[in-house]
């Protein structure tokens, strides 16, 4: 037996233990919540035809107060002019994962974006 | 047929031994834990200590009288705590196996420790998982439980070699 507390084996062991952490985190933390694929625009009630995310484009929806402005740009999607007074939909900014919800109640436009796994099960305000 | 049971220096050295493993194991579930899941796991000293002076048998006979025994003496036989302790005793020991009987791989004390410590974590979550809290949050406490499993086994690994390093 050698002077030394671990042997050659012990220190590969242990430099192959250590290198997994990094991997463990990045597999288990980074993927949580896929992005999302699709946005779900709800209307007064009604469910407009679900919007991909891939295809840049800018969309008027007539909502009960007047139209809301809502950009979809870089796989996420956005308030950018509603007529409600508190513009609590244009300052949550951008969304992109799948399960977020974003609304302008006065306006009763609703968007949820879907995806393969949602990061959220619910929201509560 | 004879029927006294004669208990051999084996029996003795096993008793001895899961009877040290026991008291770590009590006396380590008196200290507080930052995290469910995360304990220092003292009694693998006694676990990896075995392994190394006496072999993979007896090593495993302390091992599961330590699980057994000492779940008696906590309260927790056949609870959910049973089944992690239980589940992750069994892994350590199927790692351990492998690593001990395949020739050339050439192990020690740290080796070893680190193994059954990160071998007994990934059991008791794998159980815990399929079997209590089947949802995906758990599985962002996977790397955290990790990084402590492979903390504790190079501590415990090292204490090991230290002592083995005396009775040498």
């Amino acid at each position: 037996m050698t002077s030394s507390l671990l042997t050659r084996s012990d220190w590969l062991l242990l430099i192959a233990s250590v290198a997994l952490l990094p991997w463990l985190y990045g597999s288990f933390w980074g993927s949580t919540g896929g992005m999302g694929e699709e946005v779900h625009i709800m209307v007064d009630g009604r469910e407009l035809p679900p919007i991909s995310l891939s295809k840049d484009q800018t969309l008027t929806i007539q909502g009960s107060i007047g139209p809301s402005v809502l950009e979809v740009a870089n796989h996420g999607i956005r308030f950018i002019s509603s007529p409600c007074q508190g513009k609590q939909c244009i300052h949550s900014g951008w969304h992109t994962h799948a399960g977020e919800f974003a609304a302008c109640l006065p306006n009763r436009v609703a968007l949820l974006i879907t995806g393969r796994e949602s990061r959220y099960d619910t929201f509560n305000y | 047929m004879d029927k006294t049971l004669v208990a051999t220096v084996e029996d003795h050295r096993i008793a001895l031994l899961a009877a040290l493993a026991i008291t770590i194991h009590i006396a380590e579930s008196a200290l507080p834990t930052p995290l469910p899941g995360i304990k220092p796991g003292l009694a693998n000293i006694i676990t990896i200590a075995t392994l190394c002076l006496y072999g993979l048998r007896t090593a495993a006979w302390v091992l599961m009288l330590r699980v057994l025994a000492g779940s008696l003496l906590l309260g927790t036989f056949l609870s959910p705590t049973f089944a992690l302790s239980f589940s992750g005793a069994v892994a350590a020991l199927l790692v351990l196996s492998v690593a001990r009987l395949t020739p050339g791989l050439g192990f020690g004390a740290v080796g070893y420790s680190l193994l059954a410590a990160m071998a007994h974590m990934a059991g008791q979550f794998t159980v815990a998982y399929w079997l209590f809290i089947p949802h995906p949050a758990l599985l962002q406490l996977f790397p955290v439980l990790m990084t402590a499993a492979v903390l504790f086994g190079l501590v415990s690994g090292i204490i090991v070699a230290t002592m083995l390093k005396h009775f040498r």
